[in-house]
C-alpha cells in the first residue's frame, strides 16, 4: 500500500499553488479587466482601438495556446518568465479580456440621469467616473467577476502543461505513482470545489458590502 | 443700465434632422423670475438643457455673465469651447431634472457636499454645515443621514434643490420640476421654491406646466411654441390677456386639463 499521508501532502502542495495561481491571476485580471474596459469607453480613438485588439485577441484564441506563447515564445524574444509568472500572465491576460466587457457593460447601464447630473454639479470627467459612475457599477459588475473568477480557477489547470506543479499536476504524478485513479482525482474534485466555494462566498459578502444603502434603487 | 445675465442669440439647435430651435434670441436679467411655458415638444427644456451645456448648439451664440458659454477665444480667434472652458462655465449655473437625479449611492448629506468638496475644494466640515443648513432651509434637517431612496419624490427634490444651491450658482434652471411628483407632494416644492424666489437674487429660468405657480413665482413669461417665442410678458398679461391666439389655445386646454390659472 503507498503512503497516502505523503502523497496528500503532494496534492496540498499543489493546492497552495492553484491558490497562488488564481489569487494572482484574478489580480491581474481586475487591473486588465478595468484598464481594458475603461480604455474602450475613452474619447482618445487610439486608446478604444488598443482596448478592443486586446479584448478581441484574448477572448478569441485559446488560454492553452497563450500559455505557450507566453513561456515558450517568448523567450525567443529575449523574454523569459518563471512558470508561475508565466501562468499568471496568461490567465490574468486571458481572463481579464473577459472582464474589461464586463467593467464596459456596468459603466454604461449607470442611467444618463447620472451623469446629466454629474454636470449640472460641475464634476470633471474623473471626477464623475470615480465618485459617480463607478461605484454605481461596480455591484453590477460582482456577479459576473465571481464567474471569472470560478473561471480563472479552473483554468488554472492548463498551467501544468508547463511544468507547474499545481494541483491537476500533482494529482498525475500520484496518479503515476500509485496507480489510483480515483483516489488523487476524487481529491481534486472536491478541494477544486472547496475553493469555488470560497470564492462565491467571498463574492457575495462582497456584493452585500457594496450594495448597502441601494437596497431599492434597482 | 445693467446688462443681461444671459443673452441668447439666434441659437439653432437640431436633433438630426428635427429642427427644435431655429434663430431664437432673448436676455435675461440679472435676477429676473421668467417662466418658459408651451406644448410639450416646443423646445422649453432645450433650452434650459443647452444652458446646463447638456446639448450644444448648432449655430448662434450664448453669453453667461458677460462671457461666452460655447465659444472661447484663442489666438485672437473664436473656437468652441472645449471641456475645460464648458468647467468653468458651469460654476455660474445649477439645475434641478424633472427626476431629481440624486446619486442613489450617497446619503443626503454626500449627496449636497459632494460637488462643493470636489469642485470648490472647501473643507469638509465648511461644506457640511452648509449643507445642513441647506437641508433646514428646504425643511428636511432632520433626514441628512438618509439614502434618497428612503425619501419621498417632494423630500427628493427638495434634496436636489439643496444640492444645486450649495454651489452658489448665480442662476438656477427649473425643468418641470413638480411633473414627475404625485399631486399631494407637489405643493411642498413649489413652497421651497417661492422662498427661494422671495429670499435670493438668483436669476432663475422655470419650465413648468404649473400655470398657477408661474403666474405667483415669475416676472416674465415666455409663451413657446415650435421653438419660437410667441408671446412674451408680464404673468398678468399672459395669463388674463393673451394677445396671440395660440396662447389663447395653450392656456384654454391647460385649464380643461385640469390645472389652475
Amino acid at each position: 500500500m503507498a503512503d497516502w499521508s505523503g502523497y496528500m501532502t503532494l496534492i496540498l502542495q499543489g493546492a497552495l499553488v492553484t491558490a497562488q495561481l488564481t489569487v494572482m491571476g484574478a489580480a491581474l485580471a481586475l487591473v486588465m479587466a478595468f484598464v481594458a474596459g475603461l480604455g474602450r469607453l475613452s474619447r482618445f480613438a487610439a486608446l478604444r482601438a488598443l482596448a478592443v485588439v486586446y479584448i478581441e485577441f484574448f477572448r478569441g484564441t485559446s488560454i492553452f495556446v497563450q500559455l505557450f506563447w507566453v513561456y515558450f515564445v517568448l523567450p525567443f524574444a529575449g523574454i523569459t518568465l518563471d512558470p508561475l509568472a508565466a501562468g499568471v500572465m496568461a490567465l490574468g491576460l486571458n481572463v481579464g479580456a473577459y472582464g474589461a466587457e464586463v467593467v464596459r457593460g456596468a459603466v454604461l447601464s449607470v442611467p444618463r440621469d447620472q451623469y446629466e447630473a454629474c454636470i449640472a454639479v460641475n464634476l470633471t470627467r474623473m471626477q464623475r467616473m470615480r465618485h459617480v459612475i463607478l461605484p454605481q457599477a461596480l455591484p453590477l459588475m460582482l456577479p459576473t467577476f465571481g464567474n471569472n473568477a470560478i473561471e480563472l480557477l479552473k483554468a488554472t489547470a492548463v498551467v501544468s502543461l508547463i511544468s507547474l506543479t499545481d494541483m491537476t499536476f500533482q494529482a498525475q504524478v500520484v496518479r503515476a505513482q500509485t496507480g489510483s485513479t480515483l483516489i488523487p482525482f476524487a481529491m481534486i474534485l472536491g478541494l477544486y470545489f472547496l475553493m469555488s466555494l470560497a470564492i462565491s462566498g467571498g463574492m457575495r459578502w462582497l456584493e452585500r458590502r457594496v450594495t448597502r444603502g441601494l437596497d431599492g434603487v434597482r | 443700465m445693467t446688462a443681461p445675465i444671459i443673452r441668447i442669440d439666434s441659437i439653432r439647435k437640431s436633433f438630426g434632422t428635427h429642427t427644435v430651435l431655429d434663430n431664437l434670441s432673448f436676455d435675461v436679467m440679472p435676477g429676473e423670475k421668467l417662466a418658459l411655458i408651451g406644448p410639450s415638444g416646443s423646445g422649453k427644456t432645450t433650452i434650459l438643457r443647452i444652458l446646463m451645456t447638456l446639448e450644444t448648439i448648432n449655430g448662434g451664440h450664448i453669453e453667461v455673465c458677460g462671457e461666452q458659454l460655447y465659444h472661447m477665444q484663442r489666438k485672437g480667434r473664436e473656437v468652441p469651447a472645449d471641456e475645460a472652458h464648458l468647467h468653468h462655465m458651469r460654476r455660474h449655473i445649477g439645475m434641478v431634472f424633472q427626476h431629481f437625479n440624486l446619486f442613489p449611492h450617497k446619503s443626503v448629506l454626500e449627496n449636497i457636499t459632494l460637488a462643493p468638496v470636489l469642485t470648490k475644494g472647501e473643507a469638509r466640515p465648511m461644506a457640511e454645515k452648509r449643507a445642513r443648513d441647506l437641508l433646514d432651509m428646504v425643511g428636511l434637517a432632520d433626514k441628512a443621514g438618509h439614502m434618497p431612496a428612503q425619501l419621498s419624490g417632494g423630500q427628493k427634490q427638495r434634496v436636489a434643490i439643496a444640492r444645486a444651491l450649495a454651489l452658489q450658482p448665480r442662476i438656477m434652471l427649473f425643468d418641470e420640476v413638480t411633473s414627475a411628483l404625485d399631486p399631494e407632494l407637489v405643493e411642498e416644492v413649489l413652497l421651497v421654491m417661492k422662498r427661494l424666489a422671495a429670499e435670493t437674487d438668483m436669476t432663475m429660468l422655470l419650465v413648468t406646466h404649473e400655470m398657477g405657480f408661474a403666474h405667483e413665482f415669475a416676472d416674465r413669461v415666455l409663451f413657446f411654441d415650435k421653438g419660437h417665442i410667441i408671446e412674451q410678458g408680464p404673468p398678468d398679461h399672459i395669463f388674463s390677456n393673451p394677445t396671440h391666439e395660440r396662447t389663447q389655445t395653450f392656456l384654454r386646454k391647460i385649464i380643461a386639463a385640469g390645472h389652475r390659472v
